[in-house]
């Protein structure tokens, strides 16, 4: 598997954070330490700040579109030079109104395409992570509670998972399953805005996402239950009459979430990195909604012509991937002191 | 034929690609800017486009790339087009294993051939009346052969059609409903008869652009796993196997006799077929004629992204207009479209231009004015889509739109086939004019699922694509596989009649009247007359035809996109400096 | 460790199977009428069934799934027709043991695509593996070593770099621009020993062999440097140091040797899903492999081929997965299968 199977499964460098390590200084809690470690180290936070402007592209993009400010889809195909279809003028036709230049073809504004992109591919990557942790925390919790035979089974599940070839499985499926979606999915009652494309499509994403993105985050939280398990207060909540289902999501769950928190960091920038890749391959929302894959698997076939509208989103592209990955790290360094970087 | 987008299956034939204005095409069968004297020899490449080769049966083909270059270097036909750019001349069949081109004495509802004496396979042995007949009963063997245009076969052959709709006689491997069969086609030693159940007076000119009718071996057939197999007959022939994706090479046919052969000059001493190489990286090669693509030619079209270079190529640039006409459909069954008004609202309001332009451009795209291409035979601009004008008339659109029932603004689904560079961006241009006459446009792209998709009647959609050409030069091969409700309108499938057009007995009528007529001038006239009818009710809106850029290597000689190949380069009488 | 060996190979089996299930049960339900993809246009709705009926599509699921397991096993017929045998048995394609189906889209079993395919796609995957191996462990290696340099920010921050830019972009940037617009090397196309030589064989390979390492040894880096220095850490090389072993000797026997177990267990399972194809790499650069294959499969419909490939992956998956375990065992002392 190349890209987007392989940036599915993080490469996990670290053994799973034990909260036991951290040693109290001065009645600090565990949770306040680390918000002061991330904190000191100048390269989380500079990301940070830049990860919180990303977001807030993300969500001011659509209002100024609705104000009127940003004109992702209107053409202007007399920016366009007579001969071919590049813009005219020099690197991809940049000026005041378009600052970062307009799309081959189109003559579309690039900077409102990319910002509004910004926002559709940050909530494919936001909602598939949502889901991922969701599936993998409580398989993970329940496999590691239950143990035996339960266990057992959602290890051989885990095991299959992970032996299907993701990007294969994301192709042969995505002309069934986002049909599926929108013709017997879309007639529940409720779900009739499936019938949309890009809901579809962008459902389709998410559900690949995490169909096949789940196994190592149960791991780490089972991993996890397994050492908390026989601590003291479960110990007591069990001996005072605790229910199952109260002992899970009320006792362990919360003691799960650092190691879940650093891999949501990391799995925001892997998923955005692979709705591009996924859009290479034809699979995802369509144009003219953009997303930052889509756009650059449109500008493939401008490379020469237009190289400015095939380079512009891809470094972006990389910059918020670059920016959020460290963010993740300051958080994992942040929560669990015993990595060295 | 359908284009299909993305998975382009373009089966074509249509003839008459002529010239564009500008451009450096060549003007007559076999000369061209190379100054390089037509020789025997070297070694030639065909580099195959993205879309790769499906069949080399000839009984299953129907692209039209494949058609042609099959056509021109290993399969034959009792008849074929000769090598020429002549709109006549290119499109008159001239005899090739048959010794005339066909003789009626029924007004068409018999032909007869004669086979040509001193025919042979590749393997040596003869070519026989009977060959041609078991290559004929391949077409109904449906479940093994297909993706062919069987079909006009199947509506001609006076073979009974059972009550699934499929002719009783199911092929020679079955052999079932075999008297059948050999009471419509006959040997009588070396000539072979075809019966049909009503005139078919341009049958010749179908078997000579299409190939489902060249003979096949019995002692050879595998059936499907033959698919890439190739018999030849002609001057070349396969050395080792075809490898899909990758290609193959053709060398010398020993048994081919130059002096049977009025077309195929076999310049060349082999034929490199290349596929799997990207646009990009041949044309670069193309351009700067360097490498193998000096040898080379391709019937991919210069990427729009590389035009403005065109002039690096000097004359091995050549353009020339495809036979594909692209239209929309609206779909007479949505609530919307099932008014008039708003049809005419519809094709007003179509932004031709912008389409164009985000397609690529006027050196791309040249805008239509009929579903059937110019070159066909029948063609005349159709009056009714005068008022469109090159970017539509948004005013008068409102003013239609204002006698639409429908509530304003008026919203409409796009369902088209997406997936391509340029697609989307097209479609987003022709909503941009929709919704400035006062439609509210949802697009909706779809790529592998699309003809699936609008296939179904009840299909929710208000507007859809096509792509056309004709099987070969018949507007008859055009409008009633578009158009004719009562072959394409079954229960679950509008078959190719996308916007489930229904033109009732009138239209019906005139439909049968041009089938009937056995003068060629005079159906083509009739044709004519269904199409205007057919804008009168806005069953479709043209949008443009393709333009085809090609570039060859410059060791090439005798360069030609002929007529008789579509436009394509006619490898019939290319041939390589050494 | 027969025994174990035995078990784990068993499990594997059952785990194919289930897998081929699960598949065929996700293709089965699709609402895509596959048959209309061969059948062409102008396809009657009789036409239509009775191409699906030839390739068996109106079957059962369950049935549909017990052929594909009997052609694994003992091969098969296509199509399976007893009177099509009587009356044209030249037309009958038999597909060996292990037959993984016939691809109708292709007209050629499912094992042949395979057989032309996988030497594309092995080579781009043991070509890139040298690459980012070499290459990732080194520097990773290096890192570790100058702890806190600048030699190691800038290894650690070029890798997080290279690790942000996606596979098709960089291959797109090397083959666009490097190859096709710069010029700098030949245009890549796929050249098999016996066609060029070892000497074309590599050179057609370098471009794809580097994008597809890109990622992997911008993992590799950080895995491990940060593998590294943990086992520094560790309580027996502290050990060793303090027995006044060489600083050398301890690097390279002890922590090292530890660190390098856990990167043998990756790579080894990232090889082998290589080996079923770079889809993205070999779309980019329109090489003739697997990858390439399962993406022409998936967009006709082309479902033999597709499970075929699926089942065939996983089973490398599998494999690998017995193949790494048993390793580990060697490297690692402390580690008994049982």
């Amino acid at each position: 598997m190349t890209i987007p199977g392989s940036e599915l499964e993080i490469h996990e460098t670290e053994t799973p954070v034990e909260d036991d390590s951290v040693v109290s200084v001065a009645g600090r809690s565990p949770t306040q330490l680390a918000i002061a470690r991330f904190r000191a180290d100048k390269l989380s936070m500079i990301s940070f700040v830049l990860s919180v402007f990303i977001v807030l592209c993300a969500i001011a993009a659509p209002i100024l579109v609705l104000l009127g400010v940003l004109h992702p889809n209107d053409f202007h195909q007399e920016l366009l030079s007579d001969d071919g279809v590049a813009p005219a003028g020099r690197f991809g036709g940049i000026s005041w109104d378009h600052p970062f230049g307009v799309d081959p073809g189109a003559g579309r504004d690039l900077l409102a395409r990319l910002m509004l992109a910004i926002t559709s591919s940050l909530t494919i990557a936001l909602t598939g992570t949502i889901f991922t942790v969701i599936i993998g925390a409580v398989l993970g919790i329940v496999a590691g509670f239950s143990g035996g035979f339960v266990d057992a089974v959602i290890g051989r599940i885990i095991d299959l998972t992970l032996s299907f070839p993701q990007t294969l499985m994301l192709l042969a499926l995505s002309g069934p399953v986002v049909v599926m979606i929108r013709q017997d999915v879309a007639d529940f009652p409720g779900f009739g805005f499936f019938t949309n494309p890009d809901l579809a499509n962008g459902a389709f994403v998410i559900v690949i996402l995490a169909a096949f993105g789940w196994p190592p985050v149960a791991r780490v939280v089972r991993g996890q239950v397994l050492s908390i398990r026989e601590r003291e207060f479960i110990e007591a909540a069990r001996l005072l009459g605790a229910s199952r289902r109260r002992l899970y999501f009320k006792e362990v769950l919360p003691n799960v979430w650092a190691p879940v928190l650093v891999y949501v960091t990391l799995l925001v920038p892997a998923y955005i990195s692979a709705e591009a890749a996924f859009n290479f391959l034809g699979v995802g929302i369509k144009p003219p909604t953009p997303t930052l894959g889509n756009i650059l698997a449109d500008s493939v076939s401008y490379t020469s012509a237009d190289p400015m509208y095939f380079f512009l989103p891809g470094a972006l592209l990389a910059l918020i991937v670059v920016v959020f990955n460290l963010v993740g790290d300051g958080a994992r360094d942040a929560l669990d002191p015993k990595s060295h970087r | 034929m359908a284009l299909k987008k993305p998975l382009a299956a373009v089966a074509a034939t249509a003839l008459a690609a002529t010239l564009a204005a500008c451009g450096g095409g060549s003007d007559d069968g076999d000369s061209s800017g190379n100054s390089g004297k037509a020789e025997k020899g070297g070694n030639a490449i065909f580099f195959v486009g993205v879309r790769n080769v499906e069949h080399w049966d000839p009984q299953r083909m129907y692209i039209g790339r494949d058609l042609n270059n099959s056509g021109r270097l290993f399969y034959r036909s009792l008849v074929a087009l000769p090598a020429s750019n002549d709109p006549v001349e290119g499109t008159t069949p001239v005899a090739d294993l048959a010794t005339d081109t066909g003789t009626t004495t029924d007004g068409g509802k018999s032909w007869s051939f004669t086979v040509k004496d001193g025919v042979k396979w590749e393997d040596g042995k003869d070519i026989t009346c009977e060959d041609f007949k078991y290559g004929a009963s391949r077409n109904f063997a449906t479940d093994v052969i297909i993706g062919g245009p069987a079909n006009y076969l199947f509506t001609y052959l006076d073979v009974k059609t059972g009550a699934d709709g499929l002719p009783e006689y199911k092929g020679p491997y079955t052999k079932k409903g075999q008297d059948q069969f050999d009471k419509a086609v006959t040997c009588d030693g070396k000539t072979i008869t075809y019966r049909f159940k009503k005139a078919w007076p341009d049958f010749p000119l179908s078997i000579a652009q299409l190939r489902y009718m060249d003979p096949y071996r019995e002692d050879l057939d595998k059936g499907d796993a033959n698919n890439f197999a190739i018999i030849s007959n002609g001057p070349y022939k396969l050395d080792g196997g075809w490898k899909e994706g990758t290609g193959g090479k053709f060398v010398r046919n020993e048994n081919w006799d130059e002096s049977t052969d009025p077309i195929r000059k076999a310049y060349p001493d082999t034929w490199d077929f290349r596929e799997g190489d990207t646009d990009e990286a041949i044309y670069e090669q193309l351009l700067a004629d360097s490498g193998d693509a000096q040898y080379a030619v391709t019937e991919r079209r210069l990427p729009p992204a590389l035009f403005s270079r065109k002039d690096e190529a000097g004359d091995r640039y050549t353009q020339v207009e495809s036979p594909y006409v692209d239209y929309v459909l609206p779909n007479f069954n949505s609530e919307v479209f099932k008014d008039a008004n708003c049809r005419e609202a519809l094709k007003l309001a179509t932004d031709r231009a912008a389409w164009i332009k985000a397609g690529g451009g006027e050196e791309y795209f040249k805008a239509a004015d009929s579903v059937i291409n110019p070159g066909v035979p029948g063609y005349k601009p159709n009056p009714a889509f005068d008022a469109m004008g090159e970017s539509g008339d948004p005013e008068a659109a409102k003013a239609a739109l204002d006698k639409c029932a429908a509530p304003k603004p008026v919203k409409i689904k796009f369902t088209y086939s997406g997936g391509t560079p340029t697609s989307d961006k097209q479609a987003s241009a022709l909503k941009a004019g929709w919704d400035k006459a006062g439609f509210d446009t949802e697009l909706d792209p779809l790529e592998d699922t699309y003809y699936s998709v609008i296939q179904k009647p009840d299909a929710d959609f208000d507007v859809t694509w096509g792509g056309w050409g004709a099987d070969w030069s018949s507007a008859g091969t055009v409008i009633p596989p578009l158009f004719d409700s009562r072959i394409n309108l079954t229960g679950d499938s509008n078959g190719n009649d996308y916007g489930n057009y229904k033109g009732g007995a009138e239209v019906d009528k005139m439909i049968d009247d041009a089938y009937a007529e056995p003068d060629l001038d005079a159906a083509a006239d009739k044709w004519a007359a269904v199409d205007a009818k057919l804008g009168e009710d806005v069953a479709y809106i043209p949008l443009e035809i393709t333009i085809f850029n090609f570039v060859h290597g410059g060791k090439i000689t005798g360069y030609a996109n002929n007529v008789s190949v579509n436009g394509y380069a006619d490898l019939a009488v290319i041939g390589v400096e050494k | 460790m027969l025994a174990y060996v035995i078990r784990r190979v068993f499990a594997g089996v059952i785990m194919l199977i289930v897998m081929s299930i699960v598949t065929f049960a996700l293709f089965f339900a699709s609402p895509i009428d596959q048959a209309s993809f061969i059948c062409g246009k102008n396809c009657s709705a009789a036409q239509k069934a009775q191409t699906a009926a030839a390739m068996g599509y109106d079957d059962s699921f369950a049935n549909q799934w017990v052929d594909f397991a009997k052609g694994v096993v003992q091969g098969r017929d296509y199509p399976d027709d007893p009177e099509l045998r009587k009356t044209a048995p030249e037309t009958i394609v038999h597909c060996d043991a292990p037959c993984l189906g016939y691809s109708r889209e292709r007209g050629d079993t499912v094992t042949n695509l395979i057989k032309d395919t996988f030497p594309v796609s092995f080579s781009l995957a043991i070509s890139a593996f040298v690459l980012w191996i070499v290459g990732g462990v080194l520097l990773g290696v290096t890192a570790a070593l100058k702890k806190g340099t600048i030699i190691d920010r800038g290894l650690v921050g070029l890798s997080l770099v290279a690790y942000a830019f996606p596979t098709f972009f960089v291959g797109l940037v090397l083959y666009k621009f490097v190859a096709i617009k710069w010029g700098l090397t030949d245009i890549p196309r796929y050249t098999s020993i016996a066609e060029g030589g070892v000497g074309g064989w590599l050179s057609s390979l370098t471009l794809p062999a580097i994008t597809l390492a890109v990622f992997f040894m911008a993992a590799y880096v950080r895995m491990t440097r940060s593998y590294v220095i943990e086992s520094f850490q560790e309580d027996y090389v502290r050990t060793a140091r303090s027995k006044g072993l060489r600083e050398r000797t301890v690097t390279f026997k002890h922590a090292l040797r530890a660190a390098l177990t856990p990167i043998v267990t990756m790579a080894g399972l990232d090889f082998a899903g290589l080996m079923g194809g770079a889809i993205i790499t070999e779309s980019v650069f329109n090489y003739p492999g697997m990858g390439k294959l399962a993406v022409r499969a998936s967009s006709d419909f082309d479902l033999p081929t597709t499970v075929g490939l699926v089942v065939l992956l996983a089973a490398f998956v599998i494999v690998a997965n017995i193949i790494v375990d048993l390793l580990y065992a060697v490297i690692d002392p402390r580690v008994r299968l049982g």
